[in-house]
């Protein structure tokens, strides 16, 4: 029996370290590769093991010239995707959060369904669209074109945040002669203000991450995705190594940063980190 | 009248979202349906741009690729999703690092994991030289030089990348079964195995309604990942969509967008009418 016990626990462990070695391996793979002598990954023998570093690549990366206009280019676009998407979801989560509950769940519904519909569908008529318009290859139209995505998603985040603040806290302060907006402004999103963030930070980071509409949209500038898909194509090793590197950091920070308030009803949303 | 009296203030509140839906997804899709149906070069409506497309092979092959890379992904996702979240439910040392880990790849954006995957399943990547190194091959094999192997390599890219949503969603499915349940189906002298199959998985359907949705809408509209590791020899319908597109066929690429929305709508009917027969939406909310 105490033989048997082991056995099985000697097992059950080492499921545990062939699930975490799944998971972990190829995150080491890329930051091995990033920095790695060429002669050690560039043969038909690559090397498992980081015995020596090289920062060669790196030097190239940040002198070339080729980084700052894509990563600026992602910054700006992520972060006023961001602000965009918090200005026009967060009142209208907050509405959909009041309704009677029949109301709510069909809204919510509309919602989720607009997930189903292929991004490359729409991304069609709106490339048509904005190059009619002189959007393509501006920021402004890409962080229209990321809105389509990210509106859905933080507003199913935000009706979960606001459906948790009671509705007393709204009825105390209209006793007490506060207006609606008042009540909205004052009450209702202080007590709101960390989800509001939580939410934002997601919708930064799927903005920053987003490659498929920044592909039909951009002709000459690119965003740091794109960059990386530059680099696939023309088979430069190091670079996709090195810019999926530091397309990775922030998301990576993020992510650890936030575990704790990825519930199921925020995977509901679909973050894709 | 007596709705709008009610809820003025709501309404004005939803407003602008309701719009930008309105202006900037809906109207957008029903755009490209249209097209799909117009001809290239008349104009008129009608079949055209379909009869081209279903005479094409790649566009067949595009999708046949994207059906086998979402039944192939789904299954590993499932599975092993289901196993690491099992494992996740006991108590052992160290599982709050363990659970850490297994979140990693959600730290990674798609792109890059396809990136990283390129290393792995390249001719001259990590995965040939370990099984070289293990003496199963002598030769590299070409992982992502098109056909069936590339489907695979993309699922598994696919799955890697999501499996730590899947365990989250079937954790917090596994979490919420109270602990009576397994008691009761101790007492009456059930294995392991029975309980799982007859208690675990019938009380999870609503946590696996739920991931099986949500993969599955991604899994068909695939597309970062095969434009990395797969460039044109294993056409998806997203990519195919959008090759079209860069070779200004608009209309094609349209209906290659259409097919796939349908495609994603005939496997939610299926789902709901022949697996999840409406109990699992309502467990789900």
């Amino acid at each position: 029996m105490q033989s048997k016990k082991i056995i099985s626990k000697f097992f059950f462990y080492l499921g545990i370290i062939l699930i975490v070695l799944f998971m972990t391996v190829p995150v080491y793979i890329l930051f091995r590769v990033s920095f790695a002598v060429p002669e050690d990954v560039l043969t038909s023998h690559p090397k498992f093991l980081i015995t020596r570093f090289e920062f060669k690549h790196w030097e190239q990366v940040f002198k070339s010239g080729n980084l700052w206009p894509p990563l600026y280019k992602s910054f700006i676009v992520a972060t006023l995707t961001m602000i965009l998407a918090l200005i026009i979801a967060a009142p209208a989560s907050y509405a959909i959060s009041r309704f009677d509950r029949k109301i709510k769940y069909a809204i919510i519904l509309t919602l989720f369904f607009t997930r189903m519909f292929p991004n490359v569908g729409i991304a069609l008529p709106i490339s048509v669209t904005f190059l009619k318009w002189n959007l393509m290859d501006t920021n402004l139209g890409l962080v229209m074109a990321h809105l389509i995505e990210q509106l859905p998603f933080i507003a199913w985040i935000l009706v979960s945040t606001f459906e948790t603040i009671p509705i007393d806290l709204e009825e105390a302060a209209s006793i007490d002669g506060a207006g609606r907006i008042r009540t909205l402004l004052k009450i209702v999103l202080p007590v709101a203000a960390p989800g509001l963030a939580v939410a934002a930070m997601f919708t930064w980071l799927n903005s920053w991450n987003e490659f498929t509409y920044a592909l039909y949209l951009s002709l000459t500038t690119k965003t740091l995705p794109l960059q990386i898909y530059y680099y696939v194509l023309r088979g430069g090793f190091f670079q996709q190594a090195a810019y999926s590197t530091i397309l990775t950091i922030p998301v990576l920070i993020i992510t650890f940063a936030l575990q704790r308030y990825i519930r199921s009803d925020y995977l509901g949303g679909a973050i894709k980190g | 009248m007596k709705f709008i009296k009610k809820y003025y203030f709501e309404l004005l509140l939803i407003l602008p979202l309701a719009l930008y839906i309105l202006g900037f997804t809906i109207f957008p899709i029903l755009k490209t349906i249209l097209l799909s149906f117009q001809d290239k070069d008349t104009g008129a409506l009608g079949f055209s741009t379909y009869q081209y497309l279903f005479a094409k092979k790649d566009f067949n092959m595009a999708i046949f690729n994207t059906i086998a890379v979402t039944l192939v992904g789904l299954t590993f996702q499932l599975v092993v999703g289901l196993f690491i979240a099992m494992a996740l439910k006991y108590d052992f040392k160290g599982k709050g690092l363990v659970r850490s880990l297994v979140l990693l790849p959600m730290g990674v954006p798609t792109l890059v994991s396809g990136v990283t995957l390129l290393y792995i399943f390249g001719t001259q990547g990590y995965l040939n030289e370990l099984l070289y190194r293990l003496g199963i091959i002598t030769k590299p094999i070409a992982w992502t030089s098109g056909g069936i192997k590339n489907i695979f390599v993309i699922a598994f890219a696919d799955s890697w990348k999501v499996l730590p949503v899947v365990v989250l969603l079937l954790l917090a499915g596994l979490e919420s079964i109270p602990n009576d349940v397994y008691e009761a189906s101790a007492i009456d002298g059930a294995s392991k195995t029975q309980t799982f199959f007859y208690v675990t998985l019938p009380l999870l359907k609503p946590s696996i309604t739920m991931t099986m949705i949500l993969r599955a809408v991604d899994s068909f509209r695939i597309f970062e990942l095969p434009k990395i590791l797969a460039g044109r020899v294993t056409p998806f319908l997203a990519t195919y969509a959008y090759d079209e597109y860069s070779y200004n066929n608009l209309n094609a690429s349209a209906a290659a967008s259409t097919i796939l929305l349908l495609i994603i709508i005939i496997f939610m009917v299926l789902y709901f009418r022949f697996v999840d027969r409406g109990e699992g939406v309502k467990g789900a909310k």
